[in-house]
């Protein structure tokens, strides 16, 4: 775009913009701006051209090559009026004003939920892009146009001016439609936010755009912003899915978690899930399903490591190197007989003090606490209490290792409590 | 065979007991709406609808009762379809300035309904001996600590099941025997009188029935509860529902006050003497019955109204808006809040302001509001992009806009009729 501005570098508000006019180099009025377009690249949009009305009501595409010189009110276009075509969406990009303006967004750096109120361009390079979008005040009162009354009114009062409010479009994460969600997809800026932040944007944004925003997340991200969310949402959230596509997230997810997800499922989509899941995290989770919830049976992971007596401490490293990824329980491992009776305990840390050859029965911790698997959580909350452990395996009737409580499950059954 | 009919018993009393169960669940939005809608205003101005004219408003119930339940539907139906409150919508489609001006004008009318809220309070509590400047201060910190303290839930049901109150007058209604002809003949057969305080009691019992800040609660009371499009119909149901409830109990004091009081030629001037009306049911006590009354309803609107007001506002802007929050996370939401609530119940402790005029003439402003918004909320419910295939039918539409129609010439005949005469 020429222009007759010297400066290298302008910002300009989108509210400015919409109430420019256009004219030919005779003053003959073309139209009025209403709306631009921007092509969505990274890492900022560019501006590709404007929707002009015309007298007759007609929309037209204006592209920003023939604007000839930028004056403080109006654009000074010399392309004939017959070159003016009616303005035909390409892909990847969009009508700011009306798919931006007013509506709401997410600030990924500050993970909260905002709404837009103008929005901010660099007028750069010989071109426009979009930086910057206006959440405050001030943008606010910019489009009702009481600016300068604002302004006089705060000076006189508090001698103060009331500062913009702008947040750079690289922590701007649309909410309002499908495509603008897909938009960012590859540079999936909510993956940023941290989940348990994310859980709580998911629980504040109504229903629609709840799942929308949900089904745009990739499988990790979305497993981790849902071990973080209310029970209920998570239901909504994962009814919402096909089966496959609901597995794939749930397989994600700690075993636990997948577990205590799946219980207030309702049963025939449950079922169907669980066909979709691979075999062997399928039969774990069916395996913790038959325990009720509130017992050592239904809080436990199944997803620990477990050795011989006789391993040496290089070799059970290698095995925690190799298998370690998906486990949940990494932190301490429990030392088992041939027929899984429970002999001990090695924490994480016993393992990186010992020398490698030592094997583990001699590093051990025998005076180990466990429960049985129909131990309630009263029992439970009070062995955690008592001994200080992080973990708490769980034995059957014979004694035999049936997995493990993670201080982290019972903190969920607990924390309810906590604040009456 | 036979494990065939028990499979088939057994599906038909889950999908009974599922659909009961539905039923009871989504029941809520629709219900708790119209009993806040009997509020501190609409008890006043009912009761000085049938003093001052008698049975000739109480036809205008039924073409009420039809414009609220068109849209509450509306409402619902906004809330269900888009999963968008209604000042979010206005919001987005009709862009910054618009929205700042309505939004201004809101607050100052939802100001108006919160004092009338706190002139219920005073006005009940005096017949209990209970000077305002205590009762008022009082109020206000109880309903400021219920919401802020988030024991709002627990209270809420309290308020609902206190709200049989309202049978009182449907008992004394058939207690003092009335000339049921002529009550069902003034029902049915419409009068208009072109008299400035005849067009605003109109005004103020649509204002009233119809208040513009109950369709934003309703609306985002069906967001919040995230009732999906399947299961809209009970949402329906439970508008519909509400929405003759409320008109039932209008009917009941607006008739009761026209036997008591307009046949004797009574004037109501206070509270105390509007309690009158539930003698035949509770004799000497009726004043007890009815400031308990007055102050449940009273309370429940004061509880209801700052914070739909405050989220209203904050939603339209962007401003973050829960309760989970902490006062500086959300410092509007709590400000616009206490703000609401402070002012409400200090224009009250004004002295000699008078408590009568002021439940009823929020409710005249409330009516004359009505047809602007019920103009925003058409042009959302028309608009394809937000409700797709859920759009007005063409019924609906010439209803609805009908109903704009007759109330703004109210408006108008009564502007007009303050002139002339």
């Amino acid at each position: 775009m020429a222009t007759v501005n010297s400066e290298p570098q302008v910002f300009l508000f989108l509210s400015h913009i919409l109430r420019k006019k256009v004219v030919k180099p005779d003053g003959q009025q073309v139209g009025k701006v209403v709306d631009v377009a921007a092509e969505f690249v990274e890492p900022y949009p560019v501006v590709t051209g404007f929707i002009l009305k015309d007298g007759r009501g007609q929309n037209l595409f204006l592209p920003c090559k023939d604007i000839s010189i930028v004056d403080e009110d109006t654009y000074i276009t010399d392309i004939p009026s017959n070159k003016l075509q009616e303005y035909r969406p390409h892909d990847g990009e969009l009508l700011l004003n009306n798919a931006l303006m007013d509506k709401q967004v997410v600030d990924t750096n500050g993970a909260r939920i905002r709404r837009i109120n103008d929005l901010q361009f660099l007028q750069a390079h010989q071109g426009l892009y979009l930086v910057h979008v206006d959440v405050g005040f001030r943008g606010l009162i910019r489009r009702v146009g009481l600016t300068k009354t604002m302004d006089k009114l705060l000076q006189m009062l508090f001698d103060y001016t009331l500062p913009d409010q702008l947040i750079s479009w690289k922590f701007v994460q649309p909410l309002s439609s499908p495509d603008l969600l897909r938009l960012n997809i590859a540079q999936n800026r909510l993956s940023q936010i941290h989940p348990a932040d994310l859980a709580d944007i998911l629980e504040d944004l109504n229903i629609h755009q709840r799942t929308a925003v949900f089904q745009a997340l990739d499988k990790e991200t979305a497993a981790e912003a849902l071990e973080e969310t209310d029970p209920k949402v998570q239901v909504s959230l994962i009814t919402d899915l096909n089966s496959a596509r609901a597995s794939d997230i749930i397989e994600e997810m700690s075993l636990s978690e997948a577990t205590d997800l799946l219980a207030d499922l309702p049963k025939a989509k449950a079922e169907g899930i669980l066909r979709e899941m691979e075999k062997d995290i399928a039969e774990d989770v069916k395996e913790l399903l038959a325990h009720p919830e509130k017992e050592a049976g239904g809080m436990m992971t199944s997803s620990f490591l477990s050795f011989r007596p006789t391993v040496t401490v290089r070799q059970a490293m290698e095995t925690i190197r190799a298998k370690g990824e998906d486990v949940d329980m990494l932190y301490d491992v429990y030392i088992t007989d041939e027929e899984e009776h429970l002999l001990g305990v090695v924490t994480l840390r016993d393992l990186l003090l010992a020398s490698a050859e030592t094997i583990l029965a001699d590093i051990m911790d025998k005076r180990i606490m466990s429960v049985n698997l129909n131990d309630k959580e009263e029992v439970i909350a009070d062995h955690f209490a008592k001994y200080g452990v992080t973990a708490i395996p769980v034995v059957d009737d014979k004694e035999k290792l049936q997995g493990t409580i993670m201080f982290k499950n019972l903190l969920e059954i607990v924390a309810p409590e906590l604040g009456k | 065979m036979h494990g065939k009919l028990a499979n088939i018993r057994q599906k038909l009393t889950q999908g009974g007991m599922w659909k009961l169960g539905l039923f009871f669940a989504l029941i809520g939005p629709g219900i708790i709406t119209s009993n806040v809608d009997n509020d501190a205003g609409g008890i006043t101005t009912y009761s000085l609808a049938g003093s001052r004219y008698g049975l000739s408003l109480l036809w205008t119930l039924i073409p009420i009762l039809v414009a609220l339940i068109i849209i509450q539907e509306m409402c619902a139906r906004m809330g269900v379809v888009s999963g968008k409150g209604l000042s979010d919508l206005i919001r987005e489609r009709f862009g910054a300035k618009v929205t700042f001006y309505l939004m201004i004008t809101l607050f100052l009318a939802n100001m108006g309904n919160t004092i009338s809220e706190f002139a219920g309070v005073a006005a009940s509590m005096e017949i209990f001996g209970v000077s305002k400047y205590i009762s008022v201060p009082l109020g206000a910190f109880f309903v400021w600590r219920l919401v802020v303290k988030g024991t709002y839930k627990s209270v809420e049901k309290a308020f609902l099941i206190a709200c049989v109150f309202y049978f009182s007058y449907i008992i004394s209604g058939f207690l003092v025997k009335p000339n049921w002809h002529e009550i069902m003949t003034s029902f049915v057969t419409p009068t208009i009188k072109f008299q400035v305080g005849w067009l605003t009691m109109a005004i103020g019992i649509v204002g009233t029935t119809i208040a513009p800040w109950m369709q934003f609660y309703l609306q985002s009371s069906v967001v919040d509860k995230g009732i999906k499009a399947e299961n809209y119909k009970y949402t329906r149901m439970d508008v519909i529902f509400g929405s003759f409830a409320v008109n039932v109990v209008a009917f009941f004091i607006i008739m009761l006050c026209a036997v008591t009081f307009f046949t004797n030629g009574l004037h109501i001037e206070t509270a105390k003497d509007a309690a009158l009306a539930l003698a035949p049911l509770a004799g000497s006590y009726c004043a007890w019955l009815f400031a308990f009354g007055l102050l449940n309803a009273s309370l429940f609107a004061a509880s209801i109204l700052p914070l739909s007001t405050a989220y209203t506002i904050c939603e339209a802007f962007g401003w973050e808006s829960s309760l989970n929050t902490k006062f500086v996370e959300a410092p509007q939401f709590y400000g616009l809040y206490s703000l609401i609530i402070f002012l409400g119940a200090g224009i009250i402790l004004l002295p000699g302001i008078p408590l009568i005029s002021i439940m009823f003439y929020s409710q005249v402003i409330n009516g004359i509001l009505l047809p602007f918004i019920l103009i925003f909320m058409l042009l959302l419910i028309n608009d394809r992009k937000i409700m797709g295939d859920y759009v007005n039918s063409i019924v609906m539409n010439i209803l609805s806009w009908a109903t704009v129609a007759v109330l703004i010439s109210l408006s108008l005949a009564m502007v007009l009729a303050a002139v002339v005469g």
